[in-house]
C-alpha cells in the first residue's frame, strides 16, 4: 500500500471504527474495548509501515487555502508512531480498567475518535486543516472529561473554555501567518519574525504550549486529574497533548519562523519554560492526591521541553524533543500506576493509602523506575534528555540552568514524598485486602518502564532514529548520544538529587511520615501563605476571568434590561408598524396594483434613461 | 436532442388525451412522474454524455430546430423537473376529483413545456411565445378550483401579465426595428458593438427598460408584485407548489439573467436592479412578518427571496451571479418544500390560518422537521444550502461596491428568520391548538417530495465546498466578465 | 393629398379612441363592437405600412373571429336587468376616474418619444426578408409554431376547466 493511502488510513480507520462502539446494540464496554484494541493496533501497524517515508497528498477540499493536504515525513511520522504506540498500550489497559464502567463503551468510542483526530492533526500539512482537527480534539476532550462523574461537566467546561480561548488565539495567529506567508501549506510556510509576524508567532506559540499544558494555561489539568475518568489522564494530558503541543511548537519555532537565539521570541520561550518548571513543581510538592500530584508534574515537565526548544541551540532542541518522548513514556507509566492504585485500593488520596509496596510489588517497581526517570536519575532516559536541555540552557545563560536544576531538585523531592507515602508508609487506611493489579493492566506499564531504561542506557537508538533526523543539517554533524556530558552538568544534577534525598530523609525523620516529608517547605514562613492562596485558586486565570465575568455580568444585567426593552418593545413596535403599513397598502384592489406597476414603470424608465440601468 | 425537453411533454399530453379517458386518468400521474425523473436524469447526464446538449441534427432540414441550451440551462431544467415532480405528488394527494386531477396533470406538463421552452429559446419572439404559454397555463392552474378567491387571483395575474406582455412586445418591436433581428446573438452583437449613435442607443435603453419592467412583473418584484400574494394564496395548494417553486423564477428571474447575459450584455452593477431587489427583500420580509395565512406568508417570502437573486444579478460580478444562480436553485428547492408542507398542513389540519394551528410538530414529525430545515435554509443558516448562496450574493454585492445593499440584505435576513420562527411557533411548535388532537402525519404521497427536497437542501449544503468547485466555479467562466 | 404619416397618425388616434370606448362602455355588446373597430383601424394601419398578410390576420381573427365568439357568449348570459340611468352614469364616472392616469401617461410617453425622436431604420420588406411566408412559418419560426400548439392546448384545458363543468351544472339545474 502506498504511503498516501496509509496516511488516509491512519486518519479514517480509527474514526470509522469508532462508530462500532456507538452502534453496538448492547452497550458492552468489553466488546467496545476489543474494537478499540484491534483498531489501535491496526493503527500502530499502519503508522509503522509509513514510518520515515516522505509522501504528500492533496485532495480537493473547499479551495482558497482550504486544502486537504497531508504530509508524512521524518518528524510527523515519529510523532505519529509515538502516539500510536501509546494508543495501543493504553487500549489494553483501558479495556480492563473500564470493563465494569457504565460509560466504558462511550469512552472507547471517544478514544478511537481522538486517535484519528490526532493522526489528522499531525499529518495535516495545511494550517486550516490542522485547525479543523485541533478543534475536533477540543470537543472530544470535553466529552471524555464529562464522563467522569455527575459534576465533571464543570471541569469539562473549564477545560474547554481555557483551551477554546487559547485556540482562538491560535486561530488569529494562523490567520495572520497565512496572510503574511500567503500560503496555508505548512511545508512552504515562511513568516518573517517582525511586526505582525511577531504577533503571529506569539499567538501560535500560545496555541501550541497551551495544548502541551504549559503555564498559565494549565489550570484545568489538576482539576481533570480528580474529575475525569482515569484512562483520560495518561492518554490525553500525559501523552497526546504533549506530543501535539510540542510538535506544533517545534514546527512554529523551527520551520515557520526560523527562530534564532538572539531574538526576543527565544527569550520569551525560555522564561515561560523556566517559570512553568518551577511553579508547577512547587505546586506538585504539596499535593496530597496521587493523580493531582502527577498532573502538576505533567505541567512542570512541559517547561523543560519549552525551555529546550526555546534555547534555539541544536543541543537544547534535541533535548527538548527527546524529553517530550521520554516524558510521555514515564508520565504515561506513572499515570498507569495511579490507575492501578485507584482500582485496587479504591482511592488515590495519599492520606488514606499507604504501604502498598508489599501488596502491589510490580506496580511499586514500575513506579520506582518511572519516578527515577522523571527525577533524572543517572542512567534513565529522563536523565539524558534533561542533561541535553541543561546543556542548551547553560549555553544561553546560567540563570536558566539554575532554574532547571532547581526544578530537578523539587521534582525529585516530590517523588520521594509520593513513593514514600503511597508505598512505604504504614498505618493510613486499610491496605490488608489490596491485591496486585491484573496482568493486562501491568503489561503496558512494564513495556513503558522497560522503555525508560532502554532509552536511557541505549539512548543512541532513539536519538539516531527519531530525534536527530528531525533537525537534519542543523546539527552540523554533531551527535548527542552516549555519555559525553560536561562534568559540571552531571555534577550539578547529581548534587540536586543528593540534596533531594537529604531533604527527604531529614524531613521524613522529623515529621515521622513520608507524606509530611516536605512540610517544612510547605509551611516555611512566607511560602505557606502563597501556597494557601494557590490552593484557593487565587492564581488561576480561569477564576480571575470568572470573577471579572461576574462583575461584567452585573453591569451587563443593567444593559441587558435596556437591550431587552429595545428588542421587546422598540423593535417589535417598529417592525409591527412597518409590517402593518405594508399590509394595509395591499388592499387587494387590482387598480391599486396596476397603479403601482405603472408608477414603477415610469421610475424605472426614467432611471434607465438617466443611465442608471 | 434537447428538443426532447419540448417535444416529450407535448407528446405525452397528446397521447394521454387520445387514449381512453379512464386509462388516461390513471396513467397521467405516472407518465408525468416518469417524465420528470427522466428530465432530471437527462439533465444530470448532459455534461457527461456528448451529444445530449446539442439540438437535433442541424443538417437535416426536418429535424432542425432553432433552439439551444445555454450555460444555465442545466440548473433550470433540474429545478423545473424537481418542482414539477413535487407538484405531481401534491396534486395526487390534494385533488380528489380524478377528472380535475387529469386536467391538472396535463396543465403541469404543458407548463413544464413552456418553461423548458423559455430555457431553450434563443430568439426574443420564441421567448415571448413560451412566456405566454407559462402565463396562460398558470392562470388556469390558479383558477382550477373555480373558487371566487381563485378566480380573483387569476384575474389579477391576467391583468398584470397583460401589462407585462404589452411592455415586452413593445420592447421587442423597438429592438426589432433598431437591430433588424430578434436573435439573441445578433442583438447582442449590435447592442455591444458600441457603434450605435446617441439617439438610437437612447431608444435601445428605453426598450431594455420596458423589457426589464415586463420581466419584473412576471417575476413578482416590488412594486410590480401586486398579483403574486393573491395568486399564490388563492390558488389550489398543488398549483401554489408549481407557481411558488418555479414559475416566477423561470418566467421572470431566469429570463432576466439570460437576457442580461446573452442579449443586453450587462457588465457593470445596475442601480435599478439593486434598488428593486433591495425593495423586494424589504417589503417581502416585512409583509411576511404580519401574515396569518401560511401560504400568503410563503408568497411574500418568495418575493423577498427573489429580491436576493435580483441584487446578485444587479451586482454583475461573477461571485454574485454564481450566488444568484445557486440561490435560484436553492429557492426552488426549499420554497417548494415549504409549499408541500403547507399542503400537508392544509389537508391534515383543514386550515392554513396560523391562528388556528399550533403544536403540529408532534403530530406530523416529518413535515415539522422538513419545514424547520427549509426555513433555516431560507433564512441562510449554515450549513444549509441557502446559507451558501446568500453568502455568495452578499459577498458579491459587497465586492461590487454596493455596501449599503449588502448590509441591508444581511439585516433583512434576520427579519426572514424572525417571520419563519414566528411561523414555526404558530404552526408546528407551541401548544397543540384545540381541535387538532386527531391530526396525523401526511400520507406517502406527500412524504416522498418532502424527503427528497429536504435531502437536497441538506445534502447540497453539506457538500457545498465540493459542489462549489465542481459545478459553480466552471459556471463562473461562462459569465462573460 | 395626405401623406402616409398623416394617415397613420389619424388611424392611430382613431384606434386609441375606439379602444378607450371599449374600456369605458357599460354595455358589453357595445364594448365588443368598439373592440372590433379598434382592430379594424389597426388592420388598416398595418396594411398601409406594407404588411398585407398581417393585416389580413388582424382583420379576420381579431375583428372577425373574436367578435363572433364574444357576441355569442354575450347572447348566452342574461342581461343585467333594468339598471337605472343614474346608476349607469355614476358607474361611468367612477370608471373615468380610474382611467384618468392612462391618457396622461400616453401623453407623457408621446412627448418623451417626440423629444427623443429618431429616424428609425425603417426599411421595406422585400430585400430584408427574401424568405417566403411558408419558409418563415415552418423553418425560421418552427419553435414558435410548436409553442402556439402548446398555447392552443392550454386554451382547450382552460375552457374545459372554466366552462365545461359550469355548463354541465347548468343542465343539471334544468333537470
Amino acid at each position: 500500500m502506498s504511503t498516501e493511502n496509509l496516511m488516509l488510513l491512519a486518519i479514517f480507520l480509527p474514526i470509522v471504527l469508532a462508530v462500532v462502539p456507538l452502534a453496538l446494540v448492547k452497550k458492552n464496554a468489553l466488546a467496545a474495548g476489543a474494537v478499540a484494541i484491534a483498531a489501535s493496533f491496526a493503527n500502530l501497524v499502519v503508522v509503522c509501515l509509513a514510518y520515515g517515508k516522505d509522501a504528500a497528498l492533496t485532495l480537493p477540499w473547499a479551495g482558497w487555502f482550504f486544502e486537504f493536504t497531508l504530509r508524512n515525513y521524518q518528524f510527523s511520522s515519529f510523532i505519529l508512531a509515538a502516539a500510536a504506540l501509546f494508543g495501543a498500550l493504553l487500549s489494553v489497559y483501558n479495556t480492563v480498567f473500564l470493563k465494569d464502567k457504565a460509560y466504558g463503551w462511550l469512552f472507547h468510542a471517544y478514544f478511537l475518535l481522538t486517535l484519528g483526530f490526532v493522526n489528522g492533526a499531525i499529518l495535516a500539512d495545511n494550517l486550516l486543516l490542522l485547525l479543523f482537527f485541533w478543534e475536533g480534539l477540543l470537543g472530544l476532550m470535553f466529552g471524555m472529561i464529562y464522563l467522569g462523574h455527575r459534576d465533571a461537566y464543570r471541569t469539562a467546561t473549564k477545560a474547554v473554555i481555557i483551551a477554546g480561548v487559547t485556540d482562538l488565539c491560535m486561530m488569529f495567529g494562523i490567520g495572520l501567518a497565512v496572510h503574511l506567508a500567503e500560503t496555508a501549506t505548512m511545508s512552504q510556510m515562511k513568516v518573517p519574525m517582525e511586526g505582525l509576524g511577531g504577533l503571529a508567532f506569539v499567538l501560535l506559540v500560545i496555541g501550541a504550549i497551551s495544548k502541551a499544558g504549559s503555564m498559565p494555561f494549565h489550570t484545568w489539568i489538576p482539576d481533570a486529574a480528580t474529575d475525569a475518568p482515569m484512562p483520560f489522564l495518561p492518554f490525553v494530558p500525559a501523552a497526546l497533548e504533549k506530543l501535539l503541543g510540542i510538535y506544533l511548537l517545534a514546527r512554529v519555532t523551527l520551520d515557520f519562523f526560523k527562530l534564532d537565539g538572539g531574538h526576543w521570541g527565544s527569550m520569551l520561550l525560555m522564561v515561560v519554560g523556566a517559570l512553568t518548571i518551577n511553579l508547577a513543581v512547587a505546586m506538585a510538592l504539596i499535593q496530597k492526591d496521587y493523580k493531582r500530584l502527577l498532573s502538576y508534574h505533567a505541567i512542570s515537565q512541559v517547561g523543560y521541553m519549552i525551555l529546550g526548544i526555546g534555547t534555539c541551540t541544536p543541543v537544547g532542541v534535541v533535548g527538548g524533543l527527546f524529553h517530550m518522548l521520554n516524558h510521555t513514556i514515564y508520565k504515561c507509566c506513572l499515570f498507569l500506576t495511579s490507575g492501578s492504585v485507584e482500582r485496587q485500593a479504591g482511592t488515590t488520596d495519599l492520606r488514606k493509602i499507604g504501604g502498598l509496596g508489599r501488596k502491589m510489588p510490580v506496580t511499586f517497581v514500575l513506579f520506582i523506575i518511572a519516578a527515577a526517570a522523571i527525577a533524572g536519575f543517572p542512567g534513565t532516559n529522563g536523565f539524558f534528555s534533561k542533561e541535553l536541555v541543561y546543556d542548551g540552557a547553560l549555553e544561553r545563560h546560567w540563570i536558566f540552568y539554575a532554574a532547571a536544576v532547581l526544578g530537578s531538585f523539587l521534582t525529585a523531592a516530590s517523588f520521594l514524598k509520593l513513593g514514600h507515602a503511597a508505598y512505604l508508609d504504614k498505618g493510613r487506611g486499610d491496605a490488608s485486602k489490596v491485591k496486585e493489579a491484573p496482568a493486562a493492566m501491568l503489561v503496558p506499564g512494564i513495556v513503558l518502564a522497560a522503555l525508560c531504561l532502554a532509552f536511557g542506557a541505549g539512548n543512541a537508538f532513539p536519538l539516531h532514529n527519531f530525534i536527530q533526523p528531525v533537525l537534519g543539517d542543523a546539527l552540523h554533524g554533531h551527535d548527542y548520544s552516549g555519555f559525553h556530558f560536561k562534568l559540571v552538568l552531571v555534577g550539578g544534577s547529581v548534587a540536586a538529587l543528593l540534596l533531594a534525598f537529604a531533604n527527604h530523609y531529614f524531613g521524613a525523620k522529623s515529621k515521622g511520615s513520608g507524606l509530611a516529608a516536605v512540610d517544612h517547605i510547605h509551611y516555611a514562613p512566607g511560602l505557606h501563605q502563597i501556597y494557601d492562596a494557590a490552593e484557593k485558586r487565587f492564581f488561576d486565570p480561569y477564576d480571575w476571568a470568572r470573577n471579572v465575568g461576574k462583575a461584567v455580568a452585573y453591569v451587563g444585567f443593567g444593559i441587558d434590561r435596556a437591550i431587552d426593552f429595545f428588542f421587546n418593545k422598540v423593535v417589535v413596535f417598529v417592525a409591527g408598524g412597518i409590517s402593518g403599513t405594508i399590509r394595509a397598502l395591499h388592499n387587494g384592489s387590482h387598480a391599486t396594483y396596476l397603479a403601482w406597476t405603472l408608477a414603477g414603470l415610469v421610475i424605472v424608465i426614467v432611471a434607465c434613461m438617466a443611465g442608471r440601468l | 436532442m434537447i428538443t426532447l425537453y419540448i417535444a416529450l411533454p407535448l407528446a405525452v399530453v397528446l397521447l394521454l388525451n387520445l387514449s381512453p379517458r379512464r386509462t388516461a386518468n390513471a396513467l397521467s400521474l405516472w407518465c408525468g412522474l416518469v417524465l420528470t425523473v427522466f428530465a432530471g436524469a437527462y439533465t444530470l447526464a448532459m455534461p457527461h454524455v456528448p451529444g445530449l446538449a446539442d439540438a437535433f441534427d442541424p443538417a437535416n432540414r426536418v429535424l432542425q430546430w432553432k433552439i439551444e441550451a445555454g450555460n444555465l440551462a442545466g440548473v433550470m431544467f433540474l429545478s423545473i423537473a424537481l418542482v414539477v415532480f413535487s407538484a405531481f405528488w401534491v396534486g395526487r394527494y390534494l385533488i380528489a376529483d380524478s377528472n380535475r386531477r387529469f386536467i391538472f396533470n396535463n396543465l403541469l406538463l404543458l407548463c413544464m413545456t413552456g418553461m423548458n421552452g423559455i430555457v431553450l429559446s434563443n430568439d426574443l419572439f420564441t421567448l415571448y411565445v413560451f412566456l405566454e404559454v407559462v402565463a396562460a397555463s398558470s392562470f388556469i392552474l390558479i383558477a382550477l378550483e373555480r373558487t371566487n378567491a381563485g378566480l380573483e387571483g387569476a384575474f389579477k395575474y391576467v391583468l398584470l401579465s397583460a401589462v407585462a406582455t404589452v411592455l415586452v412586445l413593445s420592447s421587442m418591436a423597438l429592438i426589432f426595428v433598431l437591430v433588424g433581428s430578434l436573435d439573441y446573438g445578433t442583438v447582442k452583437a449590435v447592442l455591444t458593438s458600441g457603434q450605435l449613435d446617441a439617439a438610437t442607443s437612447r431608444f435601445v435603453t428605453f426598450a431594455i427598460g420596458l423589457f426589464v419592467v415586463g420581466l419584473f412583473i412576471k417575476g413578482g418584484m416590488v412594486p410590480f408584485h401586486g398579483w403574486l400574494p393573491d395568486a399564490y394564496s388563492s390558488a389550489p395548494t398543488a398549483s401554489s407548489v408549481l407557481l411558488g417553486g418555479i414559475v416566477t423564477k423561470a418566467a421572470g428571474v431566469f429570463t432576466l439573467i439570460q437576457l442580461a447575459q446573452n442579449v443586453f450584455g450587462w457588465d457593470k452593477p445596475s442601480p435599478v436592479l439593486l434598488a428593486v431587489g433591495t425593495l423586494s427583500i424589504a417589503v417581502g420580509a416585512f409583509a411576511a412578518l404580519g401574515q396569518r395565512n401560511f401560504k400568503r406568508m410563503l408568497a411574500y417570502s418568495s418575493i423577498s427571496q427573489i429580491g436576493y437573486i435580483i441584487i446578485g444579478l444587479g451586482a454583475a460580478n461573477e461571485v454574485a451571479v454564481v450566488g444568484a444562480i445557486l440561490h435560484l436553485f436553492n429557492h426552488s428547492t426549499f420554497k417548494t418544500l415549504l409549499f408541500v408542507n403547507s399542503a400537508a398542513v392544509e389537508k391534515q389540519a383543514g386550515t392554513v390560518d396560523m391562528d388556528k394551528l399550533g403544536g403540529l410538530a408532534n403530530k406530523m414529525p416529518v413535515t415539522g422537521f422538513t419545514s424547520v430545515l427549509a426555513m433555516l435554509s431560507t433564512a441562510g443558516v449554515p450549513p444549509l444550502s441557502g446559507f451558501w448562496s446568500k453568502l455568495l450574493i452578499v459577498l458579491g454585492v459587497w465586492l461590487s461596491g454596493a455596501h449599503a445593499v449588502a448590509v441591508t440584505a444581511i439585516l433583512l435576513s434576520v427579519v426572514t428568520l424572525a417571520y419563519f420562527l414566528s411561523m414555526q411557533r404558530r404552526v408546528f411548535f407551541g401548544r397543540l391548538a384545540p381541535g387538532l388532537e386527531g391530526v396525523k402525519e401526511a400520507g406517502g404521497w406527500l412524504l416522498v417530495p418532502e424527503i427528497v427536497l429536504a435531502v437536497i437542501t441538506l445534502g447540497l449544503g453539506l457538500t457545498m465546498p465540493w459542489f462549489f468547485n465542481t459545478f459553480l466555479v466552471p459556471l463562473r467562466s461562462l459569465w462573460s466578465l | 393629398m395626405l401623406s402616409l404619416g398623416t394617415i397613420l397618425l389619424i388611424l392611430l388616434v382613431l384606434m386609441v379612441l375606439s379602444a378607450l370606448w371599449a374600456v369605458m362602455a357599460t354595455d358589453l355588446l357595445r364594448s365588443t363592437i368598439a373592440l372590433a373597430l379598434t382592430s379594424v383601424f389597426l388592420a388598416i394601419a398595418i396594411y398601409m405600412m406594407g404588411a398585407p398578410l398581417a393585416a389580413v390576420f388582424e382583420l379576420s381573427v381579431c375583428a372577425g373571429l373574436i367578435t363572433v365568439v364574444f357576441i355569442s357568449a354575450i347572447s348566452m348570459i342574461k342581461p343585467e336587468g333594468n339598471t337605472r340611468k343614474e346608476d349607469l352614469a355614476r358607474k361611468r364616472r367612477k370608471r373615468l376616474k380610474k382611467y384618468i392616469p392612462l391618457p396622461i401617461l400616453l401623453a407623457v410617453a408621446g412627448v418623451l418619444l417626440w423629444l427623443n425622436r429618431v429616424d428609425l431604420p425603417f426599411t421595406p420588406d422585400a430585400d430584408v426578408f427574401p424568405l417566403t411566408l411558408s419558409e418563415i412559418m415552418w423553418d425560421v419560426r418552427r419553435v414558435d409554431i410548436a409553442g402556439q400548439a402548446v398555447m392552443i392546448l392550454v386554451g382547450v384545458f382552460g375552457i374545459v376547466v372554466l366552462f365545461k363543468e359550469f355548463v354541465r351544472r347548468g343542465k343539471g339545474g334544468e333537470e
